[in-house]
């Protein structure tokens, strides 16, 4: 108790110590005239009087010393002090606390950003939904390996048979024509299950959610939820927003409720708008059959886990139960099996992407705030070596050992934070500038990131780190000094320091690993996108239609693609034009069918599966995919003709095993197909794919709802004809949007888009991680070049001539960094060789990045090296 | 040397707190004297090392100050004993006079005793 008192007092001492010490002083100047006049009349002299009351009194020094160690926290005035003599010695050296400061930042910034995308997807996979972590994946799992999604049927089994899971939930991303004739919207919402909103555990803003009857039977319920944003943008926030119609695939939905501010689906990264029915699809979609076909997989599963269940128990249940629905339903579900998988773990879509370049970034990044580290450690290295006769004269003057590494702790700890918290503040901007980052493709995205307290934590751990990475070695080598050393010596007797040149070495070899990932990241970046896709995609202009809302039946559909087409061609820049329902290189990549072949026995167990594409005649035209044998579809007029399909020369190769396919039968469950060509093989899914199997049908035999407009244009006019598409579309039929408008290269770079990402990072990054290291090495070789001044002076009075003094340092130096680069070469080859790209070797990069990094080392021992040479001998030797 | 101060400081607090006890308010001089008077030497010649001893105390609550006037009437600290000061006398001198009687029979033992 008394000692808590005691330091309680202390610490508010701090704050009044000029009080305590003109107190004290008033004291003494009582007592002491007190005492005195005493001693006068006791009959002493008023001098004696007043020596004999001083020696009374003893030490003033030493007791107002006492006084005040009593009433202080001698380690906080320390730190206070440590602090203020951080803060001006940094202040001396501007230049240098710039470069530690800024690169501290950036490669803490450039981390916290990485961080916080990571801890989004960790944490907080559904913003606005607490605990969302907590939900599981529930995914089925085909035997080739795919993650199809569910479908409803499925779902509605699940629900009963996965009791380790409560409130299982079903939602499936789809794209709605939301507005009035003529000026409709795409707008993207979810089909979800009654229980969507109350699994969550969501409050509506205004209104109510979806409630369990109002999803029961097909059809039944036109209702929809909207989210805030969509509420504030388009309704203006209004509280008379729910009862209102919305028309949506022409149709008049009533809207019930607002989801909660900042909820944007179950799919981060992408934000939805609408939630309607998973039972309206039928009414909706013009007659989907996604609620009674097994074969559909459009939705996706959650669940949370039951109290008390275990995520093993929930793992087995959906076996038996997946493995029951094979037996049941084995046209659709054999060899199917279900994973439960966290969040993190997507097997698909948008969070796969996300999530695998995330991971492989934040390890790069950190190597590359090692490398600062210890680029920054050699900066104070060499730095304090030049402080070691302020170091002795503090040590000489009675300073420990623990206080003088504290001085030099407290300084560099100064500086890793003042770099922490401008990285924290890069962060901030790097989040920012993502959330608003473009859409990936045509779908909304929606990052909620930013700077909160896990993150901001984050900066300040990697501060501290880094901190006391850097300053150990410094603090150490000083502590350790010797005072008479340290006076005594002056600088013409160079302590060779072993420290600051493994330390250069580390430095550049940690160096040489980021490069050359950051160089074979590129390389793969580059020869993605620049791989022959085996189509032609420069002047092509791509376009959506989606007559879905309308409930169009086949002849329809046809009709409306033949009219479409027909007044396309006619556009005087159009070379050829087609309608497909599926693009190449595709985000969502291109579905893959079961058939059977005519006159194939299958020998091993499953289906034979190929790529599938419907696609109007000149299709290959517009592509520039050769029919290597064979014709073209037939003319969609042409109703005699039977039911056609084109296959490529993988399929021949598999399926046919390369027997002439013209002519040859395809059996799928939408019917029979004669196969009359084949084409060349392309890219479908993605650059350096190994050879599919594909199946083209004619449009003419299947006609769809959705269209892909290709249109292959004089070279160059791709752009400009967009607007003249839209005018025939409105022309057409005024009710429906054209949407997607892009040229294929913007499409391809869609795809390209989460990869580019960190391209664009280490375009950056590269250059600047060179520079710190070019820095580093500078200043190491430059510090210890001015402390020979004296011995290169003797060198050239005797004759050496100054290549020869350049050369010898360049020499001593550069044997450290090549040291360094070599082994972490090694190791980066031998890592590249057997964990990613198996056994290929990038040659260039691998010879490249060391010979770059190589020459700026040698210029940047050059430079210093160069300057000492050029020195008038007489000043050497008089050189201190 | 450091010896005799831990034992000084210790001793010179209870001093401190008895003399307050028995005197009333004092001024750090009246204190001094009033030690000097009973213990003969021990602040004949460290008067100064009061002061850290009575800031100590100040800060643990045992005593409290103002300023008032002195005798010639020069502002001066008056110290006083605290509540808890009173009770801090009480326990110390019980604790003192236990120690202090303890080494008496110690010195009072004779080698013929335990023969």
């Amino acid at each position: 108790m008394k000692s808590v008192r005691r330091f309680l007092n202390r610490v508010a001492n701090l704050a009044a110590r000029q009080e305590h010490d003109e107190r004290l002083r008033q004291e003494i100047e009582e007592h002491i005239a007190l005492q005195t006049a005493e001693n006068l009349r006791a009959g002493l002299s008023p001098i004696e009087a007043r020596r004999q009351t001083m020696l009374k009194f003893g030490g003033v020094e030493a007791m107002k010393q006492d006084h005040r160690a009593e009433r202080r926290l001698l380690f906080i005035e320390n730190l206070l002090g440590d602090l203020r003599n951080a803060g001006r010695s940094i202040r001396r050296m501007p230049g240098l606390a710039a470069v530690i400061i800024i690169s501290l930042a950036i490669g803490i910034g450039v981390n916290t950003t990485i961080f916080s995308w990571i801890q989004l997807i960790l944490f907080q996979p559904m913003p606005a939904v607490s605990g969302a972590s907590k939900f599981l994946l529930v995914e089925p799992h085909s035997e080739t390996g795919g993650y199809p999604g569910a479908s409803w049927l499925e779902y509605r089994g699940l629900q009963t048979q996965v009791p380790a899971l409560r409130d299982m939930v079903a939602s499936e991303m789809v794209p709605f024509n939301v507005g009035e004739k003529g000026r409709t919207e795409r707008t993207f919402g979810q089909f979800v299950s009654s229980n969507y909103f109350s699994a969550l555990g969501l409050k509506p803003a205004i209104g109510r959610f979806i409630q369990q009857e109002e999803a029961e039977r097909p059809g039944t319920d036109p209702v929809l939820v909207i989210s805030y944003d969509y509420w504030q943008t388009r309704f203006g926030g209004a509280p008379g927003t729910v009862g209102q119609k919305l028309r949506v695939n022409d149709r008049a939905l009533t809207v019930i409720g607002v989801a909660p501010k900042r909820f944007q689906g179950t799919m981060v990264p992408l934000k939805f708008d609408l939630w309607v029915p998973a039972t309206m699809t039928p009414t909706l979609l013009g007659g989907a059959r996604d609620l009674e076909d097994r074969a559909i997989r459009g939705f996706s599963l959650i669940g949370m886990l039951s109290p008390g269940a275990t995520r093993e128990e929930a793992q087995s249940e959906l076996t038996t139960a997946m493995a029951q629905f094979a037996r049941d339903y084995p046209e659709t579900n054999a060899g199917m099996s279900g994973d439960i998988l966290s969040f993190w773990e997507a097997p698909r879509g948008p969070q796969r992407l996300l999530i695998s370049g995330l991971a492989i970034l934040q390890g790069v990044m950190l190597l590359l705030l090692l490398a600062v580290c210890g680029n920054t450690a050699n900066l104070m290295l060499a730095r304090g070596s030049t402080r070691q006769r302020e170091m002795a004269v503090r040590v000489a003057l009675g300073a420990g050992r623990w206080r003088i590494a504290s001085l030099v702790l407290t300084e560099n700890m100064l500086l890793a934070f003042l770099g922490a918290g401008l990285g924290a503040a890069f962060a901030v901007w790097g989040t920012t500038a993502l959330r608003v980052a473009p859409l990936i493709g045509a779908f909304p995205v929606q990052f909620q990131t930013g700077v909160d307290k896990f993150t901001l934590a984050f900066a300040m751990l990697l501060g501290a780190v880094c901190g006391s990475i850097f300053s150990a070695a410094p603090a150490v080598h000083l502590a350790r000094l010797n005072p008479q050393d340290g006076l005594r010596a002056s600088s013409n007797t160079p302590p060779r320091s072993r420290a600051r040149k493994v330390l250069m070495g580390a430095e550049v070899g940690l160096a040489t690993v980021v490069l050359i990932a950051a160089a074979l990241f590129l390389e793969s970046f580059r020869s993605a996108s620049q791989t022959d896709p085996r189509f032609r995609p420069e002047g092509v202009l791509l376009a959506s239609y989606d007559l879905s809302g309308r409930n169009p039946d086949d002849t329809s559909e046809r009709e409306f693609a033949e009219r479409l087409l027909e007044r396309l061609r006619s556009l005087p820049d159009v070379e050829a034009a087609a309608i497909a329902t599926n693009v190449p290189l595709d985000l969502h990549g291109i579905p893959s069918r079961p058939f059977t072949v005519q006159g194939r026995v299958r020998t091993e167990a499953g289906q034979d599966r190929a790529t599938t594409n419907t696609v109007t005649p000149a299709y290959f035209k517009v592509m520039a995919i050769p029919i290597l044998e064979g014709n073209d579809f037939a003319d969609m007029r042409d109703k005699a003709a039977p039911a056609q399909a084109i296959v490529n020369e993988e399929f021949v190769r598999r399926y046919l095993d390369g027997a002439d396919a013209i002519g040859r039968r395809i059996q799928t469950r939408g019917g029979s197909f004669a196969i009359v060509g084949v084409a060349r093989d392309s890219v479908y899914n993605a650059f350096g794919e190994p050879a599919q199997p594909a199946v083209y049908f004619s449009y003419r035999d299947r006609p769809a709802s959705e269209g892909e407009i290709h249109l292959r244009t004089r070279s160059g006019r791709e752009t400009a004809l967009a607007s003249e598409v839209r005018a025939v579309l409105r022309e057409l039929d005024p009710m429906l949007p054209l949407y997607d408008v892009r040229t294929f290269s913007q499409h391809i770079d869609r795809n390209l888009y989460l990869r580019r990402i960190p391209a664009r990072m280490f375009v950056v990054l590269g250059p600047l991680l060179l520079g710190l290291a070019a820095i580093g090495i500078y200043a190491v070789v430059s510090y210890a070049v001015s402390r020979r001044t004296r011995e290169i002076g003797v060198r050239l009075t005797f004759g050496a001539t100054s290549g020869q003094v350049v050369l010898q340092i360049i020499r001593e130096n550069l044997g450290a960094i090549i040291r360094g680069t070599a082994i972490s070469w090694v190791v980066a080859f031998v890592i590249s060789v057997h964990a990613i790209t198996k056994g290929v070797v990038n040659l260039p990069v691998f010879i490249g990045v060391p010979a770059i990094l190589l020459s700026v080392a040698t210029l940047a021992c050059w430079i210093p090296a160069w300057r000492a040479s050029r020195i008038d001998p007489m000043a050497a030797l008089r050189h201190e | 040397m450091k010896q005799k101060t831990d034992v000084l400081q210790g001793t010179l607090a209870l001093m401190v707190l008895k003399t307050l006890d028995v005197l009333g308010p004092l001024h750090g001089y009246g204190i001094a004297r009033r030690i000097e008077q009973i213990s003969g030497d021990l602040l004949a010649v460290n008067q100064g090392t009061l002061y850290p001893v009575l800031l100590k105390l100040e800060q643990e609550g045992a005593i409290a100050s103002e300023w008032g006037a002195s005798e010639n009437n020069r502002r001066a600290r008056f110290y006083r004993l605290t509540r808890e000061g009173r009770k801090q006398l009480q326990v110390e001198t019980q604790g003192w006079e236990q120690t202090a009687a303890i080494i008496r029979r110690f010195f009072d033992v004779r080698t013929e005793d335990f023969s």
